[in-house]
């Protein structure tokens, strides 16, 4: 799998998501305000909120302008009404978000980063001792789901040595500001990064090391061999280099990855990011808010693999000519 | 391609590691009646009791016995995990291989659709129809496996696209026989080790969301799960409980996923052999 998907995909793609959103909760028995909010939520709805909810998603018109009338929300940026927040559900979630994607973000690039690194120091000791220690040490971690990587982290780190804080994102109430404050964020994700970071650091190695043994294989690095190049040359900026590049095709997809993981690792941290937030409305059956979370992290994570998509080709050029 | 797969699993130490914690839980699963004395849905003593000799891992917050849990939750992992494989590896195996025989507009649009559903990441798609149906085993099996065959279905089309041309299958088209026949004797036999692979890809993927569905609280409350396990120890943290309550839920599901992933690993250097064989650099 090259990563090679053409618009149409993505069209298809964004039309399976939309679908998804709007047809499960009208597919429900019951009436569609129920299913859209919930039973007890309903029975403590004010009549005249009804009449507002069921005007503003066109609830008593034809199935099709249903699907007009939300089709037209999403464009306006509208992702319904939060019952439980009583807030749009778009700045529910964008309330959260930030976090969500400070650690996602760094956790990205560190696992990738150390996949990569450590893909081309085994590939290139292939067979070796360390090889095969690093290959059944990973692999073994990548077993482990993030969530309880989390709660050993957590354990080990937060509760008996105590080096780091328990739960959230910052001190609560410590005014802090500055150099002091940034510190502070940082203490607080350290924990959720790592666990997100170890987690996912299998697939960037077992993809590079695989590229790896193959590349150091090819012709140029014998040739590169011949030219008396130092090791470090050869493995980094000849074979290591161009065993990068399947890692990036797949960014996309471990993407989508690490945000799924984000979700769980952040429950066990009571991290406030969108995780938490997912969590909590899932217990108070906030259903507007699942459904916004699950339309922007669905279409966030097509929206990176499409511009990896874009990408690639300036990478690595044989992929234009490859027609 | 006849390298073999009892062979390459049996010689590579991962692999053979692998099937080991994978038997073991299996047997585990199988014989959970006979290792506990405790119904692990029933209350069998207080609550919150430190492991003894009659709870060898105390009980949890309702007095449920946290080994027979453990123990249990082996056969909901499991009953998920080979459900699922063995679902979505024959729709993996029937989209492919029709789509490569067929061709056509037919295999245009079922990759099309295949294609979109590998972009779309599937926990999300996953937690946002079971907070609507609120799944039992069942749907949950079904659910997933309608989620996850579309990745082994690329595979399968693109090896059935290569069998296609063999001289086996020209030489079965010229007397006649029919795609359905072509399909069944000579395109899905040869598939061979890829079926192997995938399905243990979807035996993992599956252990994976169920535990994780769990841990979020949205499985089926009545099912005894280690995500379930964890999500109950996690509101516990604080006290010691975690050591026999949580770690060993933990454990158990990693152990789980890791064995696959040995199993399959072995498998993988089957179907590439240049990363067969031993020391290069």
């Amino acid at each position: 799998m090259t990563g090679k998907h053409s618009l149409a995909t993505y069209g298809i793609a964004f039309f399976i998501i939309l679908t998804l959103n709007f047809f499960l909760p009208r597919m429900m028995p019951g009436n569609p305000l129920m299913a859209i909010y919930g039973d007890e939520a309903l029975v403590a709805m004010t009549p005249a909120l009804k009449t507002h909810l069921i005007a503003r998603f066109a609830l008593d018109q034809p199935l099709w302008q249903q699907f007009g009338a939300y089709i037209a929300g999403l464009f306006r940026g509208d992702l319904g009404w939060s019952y439980f927040y009583n807030a749009p559900v778009l700045k529910v979630i964008l309330g959260s978000l930030p976090w969500t994607l400070l650690v996602v973000g760094s956790s990205l690039i560190l696992s990738t980063m150390l996949g990569i690194i450590l893909g081309i120091e085994s590939g290139w000791r292939r067979g070796s001792k360390t090889d095969r220690a690093m290959l059944a040490g990973l692999m073994s971690l990548n077993g482990f789901p993030d969530f309880f990587l989390g709660l050993v982290l957590l354990i080990v780190f937060g509760v008996l040595l105590k080096l780091a804080p328990l739960s959230g994102a910052l001190t609560p109430y410590s005014g802090l500001s500055g150099l002091a404050l940034v510190l502070d964020v940082l203490k607080h994700m350290a924990l959720p990064v790592a666990a997100l970071t170890i987690a996912h650091l299998a697939g960037g190695y077992l993809l590079t090391r695989n590229t790896m043994i193959t590349m150091l294989k090819a012709p140029f690095i014998l040739t590169a061999r011949a030219k008396g190049l130092s090791q470090n040359v050869i493995k980094y900026r000849h074979a290591g280099r161009n065993s990068m590049l399947p890692v990036l095709t797949m960014t996309g997809i471990w993407l989508g990855r690490v945000v799924t993981g984000a979700l769980f690792v952040e429950l066990v941290f009571a991290y406030p990011g969108v995780g938490q937030l997912t969590y909590q409305v899932l217990l108070a059956r906030d259903y507007p808010v699942i459904q916004g979370v699950f339309l922007m992290v669905a279409i966030s994570v097509l929206a990176v693999n499409f511009a990896v998509d874009l990408l690639y080709p300036k990478l690595d050029p044989r992929v234009s000519h490859a027609h | 391609m006849h390298i073999s797969l009892k062979k390459e699993i049996k010689q590579s130490h991962i692999g053979k590691a692998g099937l080991i914690i994978l038997l073991l839980v299996i047997v585990i699963a199988v014989l959970a009646p006979l290792l506990t004395r405790y119904n692990p849905n029933q209350q069998s003593a207080a609550s919150l009791l430190s492991p003894s000799y009659t709870h060898w891992l105390g009980t949890n917050q309702v007095g449920q016995d946290i080994w027979s849990q453990l123990l249990y939750g082996a056969r909901t992992s499991l009953l998920v995990g080979f459900g699922v494989g063995i679902l979505s590896l024959m729709l993996s195996i029937l989209f492919g291989v029709s789509s490569a025989l067929i061709g056509g507009l037919y295999d245009n649009i079922i990759m099309r659709i295949v294609d979109a559903f590998i972009v779309i990441p599937m926990i999300v798609v996953v937690i946002l129809v079971a907070a609507y149906i609120r799944p039992d085993l069942f749907v949950l099996i079904l659910l997933l496996a309608a989620l996850s065959w579309q990745g082994g279905a690329r595979v399968m089309r693109a090896q059935a696209l290569s069998l296609k041309e063999t001289g086996h299958v020209s030489a079965s088209r010229t007397f006649g026989a029919s795609l359905l026949y072509i399909a069944w004797r000579h395109i899905v036999p040869d598939l061979g080790p890829i079926l192997l692979v995938e399905f243990i890809f979807g035996v993992r993927r599956a252990v994976f969301v169920e535990a994780g569905l769990a841990f979020l609280g949205i499985g089926d409350p009545m099912l005894v799960s280690w995500g379930m396990m964890m999500r109950d120890a996690m509101k516990f943290s604080y006290l010691n409980v975690w050591q026999w309550w949580l770690v060993p839920a933990g454990v158990a599901l990693s152990l789980t996923i890791v064995g696959l992933t040995f199993v399959s690993h072995a498998a993988e250097s089957v179907l590439d052999p240049r990363l067969r064989g031993e020391a290069v650099a």
